[in-house]
């Protein structure tokens, strides 16, 4: 009983007899440093996890045969394997652990009962590998982005309720006068996901909603997975890193907020979007569109801001691995959702609603920017956690040349053969029209399959480029905490005694 | 933590204005739309799936066909949906009703499927396919399934399902053994083989510009 | 259906907007507007202030301002 009011005193600030004095970053670093290990080792191991079915799966579209003969590997089951390998398991994760940091950092407060968002992250782990399992064995609900089976879905939901319970804890005890912009995004994001999720699952999983009311919700769970998750802890740690990196204020507050408010209003209508023609009312479809038209605000702000910031210092891209990653991810933000927009038009969705062009669009927002922005954070987080370098700068230059270099081509090449394959089996009258047929009616269905099929094979290429990228990174990550071990158990490191929190968090 | 209560409130209206917008206007005005009944006929429209049909939309479902494949047919005149011959009218929410789990789908690099039952109703061009996509349709990408098929040997009677004869020399089973399709692999092929929406249903002429030029066989009224 | 719509979503507007302008008017009246751009400058302290840049590639962090060194 007593320990038990003594759990709740130490998480509310109110009943606590801390001092209320300000943590200094380096405690607050130490005091995350072992749910952050955990969280970026399970994301780093997902995100092999994930390449790996990519590759699969890509190959698998030019040559139907490879692994042809295997159930559990094929493409439908490996598809939804690696949406999900990638998505709940390595972005959920990075993004937890980023979210966490920042948040202990921004509110200036240790992070209390490490221990037991460890038991969390572990929770959500075992949820993610259920689920993918449950996909691969054939339990998979067909539903994007929510593929993984009911079964799974209890242990998310307990982990995700400790974490976001966790993260508001750390900000209650926040020390600081201010909540900076990037808690905006993060507190926001944190309130937002379990409500979409709840919703999607209980209206299409638990009892199911009537018709295509569940594609709406789909898509409204969906594209606010990205738009209000993703999008949110990555602009959240953009607006952190960037200035933090250059040691250099925002360039205005104010169209940091504009930025905020505009992306939450608007945002979260444009799901619709991917329902555009479809057997929903119209007057949703029209909604969804002026969204995201509306969306232009939001990002060029957020742009401008960003340019801005940057503006008299592109010479730190040459020096910081960080900088590089995150402004790549914040240029991508920009042309993602400015193509999102595109995309929207009624005229272009006619083409590209249904092609490999959306799957470039996706690559594009989440890898492009969400994952490079990951990165580029993780690159800033381990250093200041295990009180050491990167092992290998080498390492870094080539996992960032390989998957800027792969993702751009990705992109690039899927665009190209998207609208193809799109003019071809849509607009028969525009695709004659830039000789890419004879005549203008629809072409056989077969021929669009083989127009696109080179451009499926370059993506392949793409895709190994972007593998040799991860595998570098993985090798220094491991290489990293291994160093960091063997540093710790010879005493060879001189960087700074433990401190007090450091030992009591142990 | 001045401005905390103000962000959080605004940040919970933002999303609840779109809750509210897309998912719980439309629950409540299409959320409970009913089947239509045909006087003609005596049935309620859209029908209920059969049985073993039910089940191979499970089949559907774990395969991930969804990754490649829609259900829904534009409206004619957007995109090439019915001049391909994918459905006679536009697809409209009243065609889901019955369905549990709805499969839009937002992938086509196989053609939709919402009406393949129509235009496609052989069982055995469908096991081929399901076999080998390259004997019906070289130069697909479609993947083969043929772990919804079984090898065994022949006792007594062969079976009518067996399809061993129309495939190529390369698949061909030693003499006495016959491929028929397992119990998923035929439900999969029932379901396929469900996929119909060929009713009219009033709003298919009304609301939504224009039906097809010949929409609707099987209950032509109204 | 859609009178339904309209029906629910102008309310809904209006509600949305003026609760909008009633907040802008409540926080600046509270005074929470003032120095507003300050705000940008809130993650930095004494450890980092400024000024400083904080990322280099291993190797290449400038030895004076290595931040965990305590020189
Ligand atoms: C990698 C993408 C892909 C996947 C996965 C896929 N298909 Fe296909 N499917 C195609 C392509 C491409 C075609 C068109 C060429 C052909 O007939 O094979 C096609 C054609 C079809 C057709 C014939 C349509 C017509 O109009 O003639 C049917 C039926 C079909 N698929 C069913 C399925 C089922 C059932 C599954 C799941 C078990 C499935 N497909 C999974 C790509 C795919």
């Amino acid at each position: 009983m007593a320990s038990l009011r003594n759990l709740a005193a130490s998480l509310n600030p109110a009943t606590s007899t801390d001092d209320v004095n300000r943590a200094e970053s380096r405690e607050i670093d130490a005091s995350t440093k072992w749910p952050a290990i955990f969280l970026l080792g399970s994301a780093v191991v997902w995100l092999l996890i994930g390449t790996v079915f990519a590759l699969i799966s890509s190959f698998k579209m030019h040559s139907p045969e490879f692994l042809g003969d295997y159930e559990w590997l094929t493409f439908g089951r490996m598809r939804a394997a690696h949406l999900n390998a990638v998505v709940y398991g390595w972005s959920v994760n990075a993004s937890f652990a980023v979210a966490f940091w920042l948040m202990a950092r921004l509110s200036r407060s240790v992070l209390r009962h490490s221990g037991l968002l460890i038991v969390a992250a572990a929770f959500w782990n075992i949820g993610v590998t259920l689920g993918i399992g449950g996909i691969l064995a054939g339990d998979s609900t067909s539903i994007e982005w929510l593929e993984m089976p009911l079964y799974a879905t209890p242990l998310l939901f307990l982990a995700y309720a400790l974490v976001g319970a966790w993260a508001v804890i750390t900000f209650r005890f926040g020390k600081s006068q201010h909540i900076y912009v990037s808690q905006w995004y993060i507190l926001a994001a944190l309130f937002w996901f379990p409500w979409l999720y709840s919703v999607a699952e209980i209206m299409i999983l638990l009892t199911p909603a009537r018709g295509t009311v569940q594609a709406l919700v789909n898509w409204w769970f969906a594209h606010n997975l990205i738009g209000l998750w993703f999008t949110s802890i990555g602009l959240g740690a953009i607006y952190y890193f960037l200035p933090k990196v250059l040691g250099k204020p925002i360039h205005s507050y104010y169209l940091a907020a504009l930025g905020f408010w505009s992306l939450a209003i608007f945002y979260n209508w444009t799901g619709v979007s991917h329902l555009i023609g479809g057997p929903v009312p119209v007057w949703v479809q029209s909604a969804g569109i002026v969204a995201s038209f509306m969306m232009i605000i939001p990002v060029f702000v957020t742009a401008i801001n960003h340019h801005m910031t940057m503006l008299g210092n592109f010479d730190a891209l040459k020096n910081s691995p960080t900088l590089r990653f995150i402004v790549f991810g914040a240029v991508a933000y920009t042309l993602t959702s400015l193509q999102g927009s595109l995309m929207a038009v009624r005229s272009w969705s006619e083409v590209t609603h249904f092609t490999h062009y959306t799957v470039a669009h996706a690559h594009w927002g989440m890898y492009a920017f969400f994952t490079m922005t990951m990165f580029g954070s993780i690159y800033y987080i381990m250093p200041r956690i295990l009180l050491q370098e990167w092992p290998s700068a080498k390492l870094i230059s080539l996992h960032f040349w390989a998957t800027a270099f792969g993702v751009t081509l990705y992109v690039a090449d899927l665009s190209i053969g998207g609208i193809i394959q799109g003019l071809l089996l849509n607009t028969p009258v525009l695709a004659h029209k830039f000789g890419l047929q004879e005549g203008t009616d629809p072409v056989p269905f077969l021929d669009t399959v083989k127009a696109a099929l080179p451009y499926l094979k370059w993506r392949s290429y793409a895709g190994i480029l972007i593998t040799v990228g991860h595998v570098a990174f993985a090798i220094n990550f491991v290489w990293m905490i291994v160093r960091s071990v063997e540093v710790t158990k010879t005493k060879l490191t001189l960087f700074c005694t433990p401190t007090d929190t450091e030992v009591a968090a142990r | 933590m001045n401005r905390a209560p103000l962000i959080f409130l605004s940040i919970f209206f933002a999303l609840a204005l779109s809750w509210t917008g897309i998912v719980l206007v439309n629950q409540i005005s299409y959320g409970s739309l009913q089947p239509v009944y045909d006087e003609n006929d005596g049935k309620a429209y859209p029908l209920q799936t059969p049985g073993l049909a039910a089940r191979g939309k499970l089949v559907y479902q774990d395969l991930g066909c969804i990754s490649c494949h829609s259900q829904q047919v534009r409206r004619l005149g957007y995109g090439s949906d019915i001049a391909r011959g994918w459905g006679e009218r536009q697809s409209v929410a009243h065609d889901y009703i019955r369905e549990d789990r709805v499969l839009l789908g937002t992938m086509r690099t196989g053609p939709d499927l919402r009406n393949i039952g129509a235009r496609q109703a052989d069982h055995t061009w469908h096991y081929l396919h399901l076999y080998d996509p390259q004997i019906t349709s070289a130069g697909s990408n479609m993947p083969p399934h043929r772990f919804l098929f079984e090898t065994r040997k022949v006792i007594g009677q062969p079976s009518p399902k067996a399809i061993q004869d129309k495939l190529p020399e390369k698949y061909r089973p030693k003499a006495g053994y016959e491929i028929v399709p397992t119990e998923r692999g035929e439900s999969l092929v029932e379901y396929l083989l469900s996929l119909k929406d060929t009713y009219a249903y009033p709003e298919t002429k009304n609301v939504y510009v224009e039906p097809a030029p010949e929409a609707g066989k099987e209950g032509e009224k109204k | 259906m859609d009178w339904f719509f309209y029906a629910v979503a102008l309310p809904m507007a209006v509600l949305f907007l003026s609760s909008t302008v009633y907040a802008f008017c409540w926080s600046s009246q509270r005074g929470q507007l003032r120095a507003f751009e300050k705000g940008a400058e809130s993650i930095f302290d004494d450890e980092e202030p400024i000024g400083k840049p904080t990322d280099f590639f291993p190797g290449k962090m400038p030895v004076a301002k290595t931040p965990v060194s305590k020189s």
